[in-house]
């Protein structure tokens, strides 16, 4: 009751504030433009670092090409905050970070892995050794792997979402192969070999193979310069927040709650400690994932400090939602700003621990091992606090989320039609 | 204009009487009838494993769960346990390999309801105790037999733990929302909007899941997806959430009369679908049945964002089904 008046108030009042509600958007943008470019900087150099793989497949080249996409990984996650908030976002976004995969539609699988399920027949389709398949009764022609065929024929193919063959994921298996260490020690060990030319090759169709990993490469380029043109002065995706900043800072909050709390905390963090499963781990091959989770916490948090630290450590920053919260209520900004702070507390005693190499993120999965129970823990809690208090922030501002629901909710064509 | 917004605002207030009513004549009667049911089929457990005995107790639980499963808020989230009581839906088949791996292995854990408390929830709860009760090939030994029992009794202790967790303080949360102390719900606003996401997401876990899943498209019907295949509940727990969610809408705003319309015809619509294991879904006719099924269950929903929601002063909150 409380609320709604203040609400009410707030709204007609918010035009008397140190900041407004353009600046804020204008800023909010401003970050995103900055971190698109950052991701695809990055996806260039992980791009020319496979180009240096393929040619000369070593341990090295492949170590090099590996610490590239780690690098790759640390702007785009923070990028993640601005997908459920932003249709032009989460409509492509899952070209370029699409997570869980049967990666067996790609290369080769360790027999554990099983063969194709009732849920996806294409489970252990192989591309990598198959040149010519049948598609939902379609002859495909594979002989020559290319974006094309990765984006319009593989991805997603018999519209199954975890038929992954583009993006981040699909890179980091070609780079890593799977990890077979279940909750213990270890990552995907795929050796160089499986790209050396002639009788050195390791796993057959080594050329195939090489040509699905300089092209799955090349397609998340395209998808980044895709979407940093979208958010560069003048992009659809910049005007969507600047027209409207009422509709902005929705998007902003709406993108910081639902990434919080159903997403991160819900689908990537709790689900995999209840099921003690070491694929429910968002780079399950690399072992990356306690920094996948660190840098998606730190993106909520800079989306609402307004501040940003590029890779090259510049500072982009301007008028804060922060600063408009505070404005209409000291309080509620105080809680979430700290609420903030200790998630990305918690988030860093979980990196820290992983860094360490005493305890990756899917060994903290497995049964019974209560001090990986409690680092996860630590950051969903976190992630669960600060969700009521970016509620009680829109609250402040006047805004409700829109409904976000699922797919096919936004899409009702594709289901009920 | 302040005092116009004012006016405007106090006319727009809702009656508070909506909060309570959901929490003791839903919420509240609905934890304890599952706790019985819980209770009475892990009774039976330790005394039988014979599915045929069993199945009749399973399945009142599992009916009881329906009468509730809707609201992902409080102690039923503490620990997991909402997942714990019904992991589904499953697509990467993790309950099937994990309790058959248990199975395998005799793995002590499925021995004891403590230890048990700390599985996988994939091997937990109705869906797991479904395919002991079902099973593809007869169990045969002593291990799924008391993993039987050590699964029900687990159950059982999950319903307490909810209903314990409600009557012991989560319902005073919410009903003393707004009030000093009150960390959790600092307005009622927040109470209100948090009982409001409930039903929303509750309607959209029936229309997705329970629908959309198996019903696939035109071309290629997927009723393999269809929930509780092996007891052949799917069209049951499709009347019965729906049934549930008409009760708790009702409890919300007793005035949502299209709301409630809306549901009925759904409701109308669920429990005359031609087969009630969804199997017969390849069939045209019946899968144009569930499709116009699912766009009425669409259609209450969309009534009760605006009708309830505009009655109740909110929107809906963050909420599980925001991520993919």
């Amino acid at each position: 009751m409380k609320l709604t008046l203040a609400a009410a108030f707030c709204t007609v009042a918010l035009p008397a504030f140190a900041v407004t509600p353009a600046e804020v958007v204008e800023t909010y943008a401003d970050i995103a433009a900055a971190k698109y470019e950052d991701s695809l900087i990055t996806a260039k150099a992980l791009q020319a670092a496979v180009n240096a793989f393929v040619a000369s497949p070593t341990d090295t080249t492949q170590q090099a090409a590996k610490d590239a996409w780690f690098a790759a990984r640390v702007p785009y996650q923070q990028t993640e905050v601005y997908r459920f908030g932003n249709p032009i976002v989460d409509d492509w976004e899952g070209r370029v970070n699409a997570w869980p995969l049967d990666e067996g539609l790609m290369d080769y699988v360790d027999a554990s892995y099983g063969g194709p399920t009732e849920e996806n027949l294409l489970a252990t389709l192989n591309v990598v050794s198959s040149p010519t398949f049948t598609l939902s009764g379609t002859d495909i022609d594979a002989t020559v792997i290319t974006p094309a065929l990765i984006r319009d024929t593989l991805h997603e193919a018999d519209g199954i979402e975890s038929n992954v063959a583009s993006g981040y994921h699909a890179i980091e298996f070609m780079l890593w192969g799977q990890d077979l260490n279940g909750t213990g020690p270890g990552a995907g060990a795929r050796p160089a070999s499986d790209y050396a030319t002639g009788d050195a090759c390791t796993n057959s169709n080594c050329d195939r193979r090489a040509a699905y990993l300089v092209a799955a490469t090349d397609l998340l380029v395209a998808d980044l310069e895709e979407m940093a043109a979208n958010w560069a002065v003048g992009g659809p995706a910049r005007a969507a927040v600047t027209t409207d900043p009422a509709a902005g800072l929705n998007a902003m909050l709406t993108g910081m709650g639902s990434l919080s709390y159903g997403e991160l905390a819900g689908q990537r963090m709790r689900l995999g400690l209840l099921l003690n499963d070491p694929e429910e781990e968002h780079d399950c091959f690399s072992d990356n994932t306690h920094n996948s989770h660190f840098y998606d916490g730190l993106g909520v948090q800079n989306a609402y400090l307004g501040s940003y630290t590029r890779i090259d450590g510049t500072v982009v920053s301007g008028a804060s939602l922060s600063d408009l919260v505070a404005a209409a209520d000291p309080a509620v900004d105080a809680q979430l700003t700290a609420a903030l702070a200790a998630t990305m507390d918690a988030l860093a005693a979980l990196k820290a621990k992983a860094d360490s190499g005493a305890m990756a993120y899917d060994q903290m999965l497995a049964p019974g091992n209560a001090e990986g129970e409690a680092l996860i823990m630590g950051g969903v809690n976190g992630l669960i606090a600060q969700t009521a208090s970016i509620e009680r922030a829109m609250s402040v501002l006047g805004l409700t989320a829109a409904f976000e629901g699922s797919d096919s909710l936004d899409n009702q064509n594709a289901v009920f039609q | 204009m302040r005092a116009m917004i004012l006016a405007g605002l106090l006319l727009a207030t809702p009656a508070l009487a909506d909060v309570p009513t959901a929490v003791t004549d839903h919420i509240l009667p609905g934890y304890a009838n599952f706790t019985e049911t819980a209770a009475g089929l892990a009774m039976m457990a330790e005394t039988t494993c014979a599915p045929d005995q069993l199945r009749p107790a399973w399945n009142a639980a599992f009916d009881a769960w329906l009468g509730i499963a809707h609201i992902r808020l409080g102690p039923v989230e503490d620990e997991g346990r909402a997942l714990a009581i019904a992991f589904w839906p499953d697509p990467k088949g993790m309950g099937a390999k994990q309790q058959a791996a248990m199975i395998a292995g005799m793995d002590p854990m499925g021995l004891d309801p403590v230890a048990f408390r700390q599985a996988s929830v994939a091997v937990r709860g109705l869906m797991a105790m479904e395919r002991l009760l079902y099973p593809e090939a007869p169990l045969t030994g002593d291990y799924p037999c008391a993993l039987m029992a050590t699964t029900a009794a687990d159950l059982a202790q999950t319903a307490r733990d909810v209903q314990a967790g409600w009557e012991g303080g989560f319902a005073d949360a919410v009903l003393t929302a707004g009030a000093d102390g009150n960390t959790r719900f600092l307005s009622e606003v927040e109470a209100r909007q948090a009982l409001f996401t409930q039903l929303i997401t509750g309607i959209e876990f029936v229309k997705e899941s329970r629908i959309a899943r198996p019903l696939g498209t035109f071309d290629a019907p997927r009723p393999d997806r269809a929930e509780a295949k092996a007891s052949g509940r799917a069209g049951r727990n499709i009347v019965l959430s729906l049934t549930a969610l008409r009760d708790y809408a009702a409890a919300l705003d007793p005035d949502a009369v299209t709301t409630l319309a809306a549901f009925d015809r759904a409701i109308a619509s669920a429990a005359a679908l031609p087969d009630p294991t969804l199997a017969g879904i390849t069939d045209p006719a019946a899968w144009l049945k569930l499709e116009i099924l699912g766009q009425q269950v669409q259609a209450a929903q969309d009534a009760a964002v605006t009708e309830i929601g505009d009655a109740l002063g909110v929107g809906v909150g963050f909420n599980a089904a925001d991520g993919d």
